[in-house]
């Protein structure tokens, strides 16, 4: 790519179009008005979602580096720059098209010096090339108003007037016009004629990190595999800090002589950039990894970059003077899934409803301090529990209206908590049962009352038992149940603990 | 007198031990005043090892936390409070009713292929523990031996954390480093827990009636 040279008043502003060091977030829309300019609007006729126009615009970076997506399917290129490079407009417009059919798309394109007017005769569909700008408004007067994509009330009153083209719109006195249908669309005929200038934001490729490094020599121990990682772990780093970006995903490659390649994918909670302690979380990972045979190469791809947001550190050590625990609780997550996977660690989260195995899930850890509520000590959960006798829970009807999120604040006697279990068996367990008396290692000695939970209806996940507290003989208190349809049989659901 | 109020004065540093006293260190109420009185400093520890020796799981050891898991969770600064490899899955909805905030739990299973290799339970309990990112750590760990607890005890000083170990009971006989060791068993309406060892506080059997009042 050759430098590309801007000309402002009697200054000369160099600027290299290499450096795609800006984030998609930092605006690079500043164009001086006056340079000339050359747009090949693309009009996508047939689209398959979005990362194929993602796909035709990283491609269409090969000849000008200002792509700017039009959405939902347009895409504009400014070439002027780089016409002489492709033989002039037949080439250019040659081998974009030559792009678009690689890439799969079926589109239609226009050239015109200005954006919006090589848009507009890119979704009218004729062929419309027009380099000079003084041509511009005439070869625009013919064209229909309908791919300015104006609201249809605004077309609609148009036509009432008799005004059905480009040229007939430009004809209109200005003042009338933006009386009449507002100055937002008279600036948009002003951009369309280069009477104003149309900035445009830059694509920006959603660029990944991905190194390879052959090895010298094939290697077994996780130690030295882990040292061959180090380059492309400090070339991480330093791609992460020009991009201000931390990484939540991080694959890494291990290739064999002959097995297929070994592969490791680091998952963090939180975007990161510290190289010390992505190496730190992939030695972890290398440790626990099987490997087939020697490493003859190691390859290092990441996700997406992250924008990442610094936070101040505290002063005090976590737990010293009732310090929060501030950026630890992640990286300690992050360090036991290292090890341990993925599903190993997780929160819990209640649920709205009566039975047991739904009143729960795992959630994913809450990991960021957040202030707790004081109110909710002692809040209840939503399970009800009989006090006197057998009660159906399940005739108050309907799923609970507690929301996980927002857990219910309303009390209830603190009795109440005691009559559910701290530990739920993953799954019911059926007891051994002599003339309809459950056992379980002994006789069973029951205890308090019964709470009969009959609900879930609507779902098919429908249950109809009844709740005992019993004691066994060793004093362990046992949360079982019996089935309320035949054939009543008995399970151990719980341990009070 | 000028020395006296001086040296009085030099003994209150928490760094220094004397024979008889505790050492003064930071102590969160038990909820249970009968256990308050014979625990070193009147309640459970903010920081180091405790290990609970039970008869079997579920006869009262959780409950007996339950006050001391409440007050950790719900404070303003609350760090987290995780459970490493529990024997059953820890029933959310009970444990919100008792005042526990359900986001600070967190729960570490150990995979089985992990169990394998020794000391995948242990490892965590020991990363939790040096992390300073949690308040409590609770660990159900079979076997682990003295070397390890003793690691484990100054993890847990080393990230002001609380670690509990519950073992089974047929380790009260063997000798660990944990600055409080207690049997914890079944009688008529709560527990009986037996202090094994107490770090300056009083040994002995001590009776808790865990079911609430008027029941």
């Amino acid at each position: 790519m050759r430098p590309r040279i801007l000309r402002k008043s009697n200054a000369r502003v160099v600027s290299l179009p290499t450096a795609r060091t800006s984030l998609r977030s930092v605006d690079t829309q500043w164009e001086p008005a006056e340079s000339p300019q050359l747009w090949v609007g693309t009009h996508i006729l047939s689209l398959k979602g979005a990362a194929t126009l993602e796909k035709l615009a990283t491609r269409a970076q090969r000849f000008t580096p200002r792509v700017s997506l039009v959405a939902p399917d347009g895409l504009l290129l400014e070439v002027k720059g780089s016409l002489h490079l492709f033989e002039g407009v037949d080439g250019l417009l040659r081998a974009f098209s030559q792009d678009c059919e690689a890439v799969g798309i079926e589109s239609t394109v226009a050239l015109a010096p200005t954006p919006l007017a090589a848009m507009v005769a890119a979704r009218v569909g004729r062929p419309f090339v027009v380099t000079n700008k003084a041509q511009l408004v005439g070869r625009l007067t013919a064209l229909p108003l309908g791919p300015l994509r104006w609201p249809d009330d605004v077309v609609a009153r148009l036509a009432r007037m008799g005004v059905r083209t480009i040229g007939q719109a430009l004809r209109l006195p200005r003042a009338g016009f933006a009386r009449r249908f507002g100055p937002a669309h008279l600036r948009e005929l002003d951009r369309l004629t280069g009477r104003s200038a149309d900035l445009r934001h830059h694509f920006q490729p959603r660029e990944r990190f991905r190194r390879r490094r052959e090895l010298t020599y094939e290697m077994e121990d996780k130690a030295t595999i882990l040292a061959a990682f180090a380059p492309l772990l400090a070339d991480l780093g330093k791609f992460l800090e020009l991009r201000q970006c931390g990484i939540t995903e991080l694959e890494c490659r291990l290739r064999h002589r002959h097995a297929s390649p070994s592969m490791c994918v680091l998952r963090l909670a939180a975007p990161v950039a510290d190289v010390a302690r992505i190496t730190e979380l992939l030695g972890e990972r290398l440790n626990a990894l099987v490997l087939p045979e020697p490493v003859r190469s190691c390859e290092l791809r990441s996700g997406l970059p992250v924008l990442r947001v610094l936070s101040c550190d505290s002063l005090w050590q976590p737990g010293e003077y009732g310090s929060s625990s501030g950026p630890e609780s992640p990286q300690l997550v992050e360090r036991l899934r290292a090890r341990l996977g993925h599903e190993a660690v997780y929160g819990l989260q209640m649920l709205p409803g009566h039975r047991p195995e739904r009143a729960w899930a795992m959630c994913e850890p809450v990991t960021a301090t957040r202030p707790v509520d004081s109110r909710r000590a002692g809040a209840s959960g939503p399970t009800v529990s009989g006090s006197a006798g057998a009660r159906g829970v399940g005739g108050r009807g309907g799923p609970n209206t507690v929301a996980p999120g927002a857990r219910s604040l309303e009390l209830v006697p603190p009795w109440a908590a005691f009559r559910q279990p701290l530990w739920l068996l993953p799954a019911p367990q059926q007891l051994e049962e002599i003339e309809g008396v459950p056992r379980r290692r002994g006789t069973l000695r029951f205890f308090g009352d019964v709470e009969r939970i009959e609900t879930g209806w609507w779902d098919g996940g429908e249950i109809g038992r009844d709740y005992y507290t019993v004691f066994d003989i060793y004093g362990v208190q046992l949360w079982i149940f019996r089935e309320r349809a035949d054939p009543h049989r008995w399970f151990l659901h719980g341990v009070f603990g | 007198m000028a020395v006296n109020s001086e040296l009085a004065r030099l003994l209150e540093h928490p760094a220094i031990w004397r024979g008889t006293s505790v050492a003064r260190a930071e102590v969160l109420p038990s909820g249970f005043a009968a256990l308050d009185e014979r625990l070193p400093g009147g309640g459970w520890p903010r920081s180091g090892l405790i290990e609970i020796l039970v008869s079997r799981l579920g006869v009262g050891e959780l409950t007996l936390l339950l006050p001391l898991l409440a007050a950790l969770t719900s404070g303003p600064q609350a760090r987290s409070c995780v459970w490493v490899a529990p024997p059953f899955e820890p029933f959310a909805p009970a444990l919100a009713a008792h005042g526990v905030a359900l986001e600070r739990v967190l729960v570490v299973r150990v995979p089985a292929a992990q169990k394998r290799l020794r000391g995948g339970a242990l490892w965590a309990f020991e990363q939790a523990l040096g992390s300073g990112a949690c308040d409590l750590v609770m660990a159900w760990a079979k076997r682990p031996r003295g070397k390890e607890v003793r690691r484990l005890q100054l993890s847990a000083e080393r990230g002001r954390t609380l670690g509990v170990l519950f073992r089974p009971s047929q380790a009260a006989g063997e000798s660990s480093h944990a600055a409080l060791r207690m049997t914890v068993e079944p009688s008529a309406y709560g527990v009986r827990v037996n202090l094994l060892k107490s770090k300056g506080g009083v040994r002995g059997c001590v009776e808790i009636n865990l079911l609430p009042a008027g029941n």
